[in-house]
């Protein structure tokens, strides 16, 4: 008796097929295409020629020394940042949890860093590190930090930081809001309760607060390593990579490949990689957060 | 003007819950049907079939002789009025009662004199350009009964229209509900958990628990007669007593219920029915208010024991009774005062006693 | 507090203690919310105040926190290059060339790129609207057979990395002829956008109660009317939400456009600016200017609307 496509299974079949019509255009068949396109040696500087090369770009790719380096560095990377990240977000949220006068405006003042677009923000601080006017230079020189101007980009012990310390600028708002919601969410009572059990502010911090922000500080680690990962913007306007391979992240490597050397068989491979090892790390991610959907 | 049937109904959703099991119903037209049971007992699920809003796994669902499994909410002629009310709040009054005449094409000077007509009897009409917003919740209510109301349906549905309601106006509401369908001479199908609310309702009552229909049958039937001892169990207040023991057949025509010091004596018409069931374990059930504590019972009709605890309610009290270390309720007069520890001798109605198989709690009398 | 004292046996001490403890936090609080505002704002502040620099005094050390005589000739520069007459340095000052820094032949792409960064974003803002809104309404809404899977689907669609569809893009696009067309933007921001704006509506449209849903059904909606009469009217706060988010994202993004476009017809004005920050050739006071006016307009959008930013960005980036 029963039909499987019933009106509702119809309605709902023709409210979600523009979505999924635009999806599989847009995201499933291109990420299908790249890993077949991986499986080929394409040179666009030999059009005519792109022989089948089963794993070969992945194997060239794993044993590529640069590869690896671009490895390193994104983990160098999305540490440094995704670390500075939680711990400057977590006490901003605390601060803008309070209710103290100027708090709205505060929190306004936040969403600045979050709207400007990264290009601009990547330019920025281009400017405030540049090595003969910029403000990094200009500040510490008047307060006497240092008697030179530093040329900061150019060394490679510091470039990974500074671009880390641009990103988080711009990640710090979003990761704040959504520590925000869950500290709200934390019911009043508990900590009422923690007071009458005469836990001390910090008692109450350590056993209430952080416990129920297990969940949303979770997410922003996820979430902003996802970011971090992928992140090529800053590293196209600040260093282009250099100095060296200083800051030769990950996403940029598949840049180069793909659109200096050309060649996107590898560049397809690569892609593939940094998919798989952000799928890897959303698993938990969709897993936690998919169920409440 | 309808009859809806079910016929071998089944609900199963997609996550195994199985809400409605083998659901057979046949609602007569103009009947005021209530469904009554606790949460999760189907009685919702069994209202959106009805209207469409849940889909019928298994089974037949006719209106008149129309097959109507397939039909979306939009096509069957049903209304329905909401717990919560579900009044669109972006439109005014107005708009919210116009919204379903509208949707079906009523010509505007017709629907203009329906909702008019409509809040005037409702008492709503000086509200008619108010949002939902500013309402209170009974006003609200009259709302979402006259957005049921002026559409002139073949089928009226009410899921718990009146729980978010103060105890007082929920009084006058079932009141004026039941005028309400006096005067449209439409099918009704009202699901509550209220047992009040369905007693004083309903044609019939239809009791529902886990997905199955334990009975149908008018208030009378369903509390002087009931099929099982959750039925028994669902309505009267305080519940009614259970007390376990033996039945002693004498005769074709005399038989007692023995446990331990308790013999109550059977009636006639009772023990005939019982006649083949010496010595079998039942479950007698007693009503609260089924026994009468000034009454000189005659032997076989007296149940005594130690008083437990005292609640007056207003009108009586309620006394809390210990027999055989289980806590018997029962309702007495506020004549006599009692003490924790008196002893009490009540006599029981031995008309109106419900004997019931102990292990399948059906019973063996009705 | 008075009835505290009573209870409290050293009553004064208490009392001089809560109120210590009280001052205490404002003033960890105050410390707190000035260090914020300064690390927020500096930065953003600096890039404006060197942006009302002339070229002479950008390049003082120490640099001049504050403009000594502020000037607008920067953003004139801008509004003011046209094919016609090329704004140079030379043409612009008479200042001494060895200072360096020129207004680039590009300035004059600057205001066309703001217009196609707009376009852009504005059809894919529409195209979001169009596609996510059923969609939401009926993963939010209808019970139906795979809607889990279709959850699911999204889900992942909308952690693909924009890196990793670069490649296929590429080709596509190329073999299609849309290479530097504003289409083939549209198209590709679908990806990076649309699994968000579901989420953020979704979030919005289960937030309605389901009795509304069925109150509109049963008064004689099909599933579409109940969408468009009672929903859409109801969802205003996302639908600015999903406005507001696809319009910035669209307007930021930069990787995609650097690949696809390569000229005027679609450069967007992020890609403009990158151009100018690897010309070094280029006056700073310039590229600072440049840099203002792009941030000016999605700054003023968030000011605007940060209420729905932010429920925005928790619906969609909690859920998604």
């Amino acid at each position: 008796m029963r039909r499987l496509f019933g009106y509702e299974e119809r309605s709902a079949a023709l409210f979600l097929a523009p979505v999924m019509a635009v999806l599989m255009g847009v995201a499933v068949f291109p990420i299908l295409y790249s890993l077949y396109l991986s499986f080929f040696r394409i040179k666009l500087t030999r059009p005519n020629r792109t022989p089948f090369v089963w794993f070969d770009n992945y194997t060239d790719l794993f044993t590529n020394d640069l590869f690896w380096v671009s490895v390193a560095r994104t983990v160098t990377f999305s540490v440094v940042s995704v670390s500075a990240i939680a711990v400057i977000a977590l006490l901003v949220a605390l601060l803008l949890n309070q209710d103290f006068r100027g708090r709205r405006i505060l929190s306004t003042i936040l969403l600045v860093p979050w709207a400007i677009p990264y290009v601009a923000n990547a330019l920025m601080w281009k400017w405030i590190y540049d090595s003969g006017y910029g403000a990094l230079n200009g500040i510490l020189y008047q307060m006497d930090f240092i008697d030179k101007y530093m040329i900061w980009l150019g060394d490679q012990e510091k470039t990974i930081f500074l671009i880390a310390n641009a990103f988080v600028w711009k990640e710090v708002p979003l990761a704040t809001i959504l520590l925000l919601v869950s500290l709200k969410s934390i019911p009043s009572d508990l900590y009422q309760a923690a007071r009458v059990d005469g836990a001390s502010v910090w008692q109450r911090f350590v056993h209430v607060t952080l416990p129920a922000m297990k969940p949303g500080f979770m997410l922003v680690m996820i979430y902003e390593t996802m970011m971090a990962i992928r992140h090529f913007d800053l590293f196209f306007i600040l260093t282009e990579g250099g100095p060296g391979d200083a800051s030769h992240v990950l996403s940029w490597h598949i840049y180069v490949e793909t659109f200096r050397n050309l060649s996107f068989g590898s560049g397809a491979a690569m892609s593939y990689v940094l998919a798989l090892v952000t799928f890897a790390l959303s698993y938990t991610f969709i897993r936690t957060l998919g169920r409440k959907v | 003007m309808a009859r809806i049937r079910f016929e071998n109904v089944e609900k199963k959703y997609a996550n195994g819950f199985h809400a409605v099991k083998d659901l057979n119903l046949d609602i007569q037209d103009k009947e005021f049907l209530v469904l009554l049971g606790p949460s999760g007992c189907g009685k919702s699920t069994t209202l959106n079939m009805i209207a469409g809003l849940e889909e019928v796994s298994d089974g037949r669902l006719m209106f008149d002789d129309m097959l109507v499994n397939y039909t979306p909410p939009h096509k069957r002629d049903v209304a329905m009025v909401f717990q919560s009310y579900a009044l669109y709040p972006h439109k005014t009054v107005y708009d919210n009662i116009a919204f379903g005449l509208q949707m079906r094409k009523a010509p505007r000077d017709e629907i203009d004199r329906r909702v008019r007509d409509a809040a005037q009897k409702l008492e709503i009409a000086h509200l008619l350009d108010r949002r939902p917003s500013q309402l209170s919740g009974g006003q609200r209510q009259r709302v979402a009964l006259g957005r049921a109301m002026v559409r002139e349906p073949s089928v009226f549905l009410m899921d718990e229209p009146l729980s978010n309601l103060d105890a007082a106006l929920r009084i006058s509401m079932r009141a004026e509900i039941k005028e309400l369908h006096q005067a449209m001479q439409t099918t009704f199908v009202y699901v509550t958990h209220d047992q009040a609310e369905a007693l004083t309702l309903a044609d019939r009552i239809v009791v529902m628990r886990d997905g199955v229909v334990q009975q149908v049958g008018s208030p009378d039937d369903i509390y002087e007669r009931p099929q099982n001892t959750f039925v028994a169990s669902f309505l009267g207040n305080p519940p009614i007593n259970y007390i376990d023991g033996t039945i002693e057949v004498t005769d074709s025509s005399t038989a007692r219920f023995v446990r331990g010091d308790l013999a109550l004596t059977l009636t006639e018409a009772t023990a005939r029915k019982l006649a083949d069931c010496n010595g079998r374990e039942v479950r007698l059930g007693i009503r609260a208010e089924d026994v009468d504590e000034t009454a000189q019972g005659g032997e076989g009709s007296v149940i005594r024991g130690k008083v437990n605890s005292v609640l007056p309610v207003g009108s009586d009290q309620f006394l809390g009774f210990d027999f055989y270390g289980e806590e018997l309720f029962f309702r007495v007069g506020k004549d006599l005062s009692h003490r924790l520890g008196d002893d009490v001798a009540l006599s029981v109605d031995l008309n109106r006693l419900h004997v019931f198989d102990k292990d399948s709690g059906k019973t063996l009398i009705w | 507090m008075s009835d505290k004292t009573l209870t409290q046996p050293g009553g004064i001490d208490y009392r001089r203690r809560q109120r210590l403890a009280r001052l205490a936090q404002t003033l960890v609080i105050l410390a707190g919310a000035i260090v914020l505002t300064i690390y927020v704002l500096a930065p953003v502040t600096w890039l404006v105040s060197s942006s009302f620099q002339t070229e002479a005094e950008i390049v003082s050390v120490p640099p001049h926190w504050i403009p000594d005589e502020p000037t607008l000739q920067n953003f004139e520069a801008i509004f003011s290059a046209t094919e016609e007459e090329e704004i140079t340095y030379e043409t612009r000052s008479g200042q001494d060339p060895a200072s360096g820094g020129f207004i680039p032949s590009t300035a004059k792409n600057l205001l066309p790129a703001m217009w196609n960064s707009f376009l852009v974003a504005t059809l894919v803002v529409i195209l979001n609207l169009l596609v996510g809104v059923p969609a939401a309404y009926a993963l939010a809404k209808i019970r139906f057979w795979g809607r889990d899977a279709s959850v699911y689907f999204i889900l992942i669609t909308r952690v693909i990395p924009d890196i990793a569809l670069v490649v296929p893009f590429f080709l596509v696009i190329k073999n299609l002829g849309m290479l530097d067309t504003i289409g083939s933007l549209v198209l590709t921001y679908l990806a990076v956008t649309v699994p968000f704006s579901v989420f953020i509506l979704v979030q919005y449209f289960e937030g309605l109660p389901d009795e509304l849903d069925k109150a509109a059904r049963v008064d004689g909606c099909s599933r579409f009317q109940a969408l468009v009469r009672v929903f859409l009217p109801l969802s205003l706060p996302s639908l600015v939400a999903v406005v507001l988010f696809t319009f910035l994202t669209s307007w930021n993004e930069f990787l995609l456009a650097l690949m696809f476009t390569q000229t005027e017809a679609s450069q967007t004005l992020p890609i403009v600016l990158a151009a100018f920050t690897s010309d070094f050739t280029i006056s700073f006071s310039f590229i600072n200017a440049a840099g203002v006016l792009a941030i000016v307009p999605p700054v003023i959008v968030a000011v605007i609307f940060e209420r729905y930013i932010v429920s925005g960005l928790t619906a969609g980036a909690v859920k998604g």
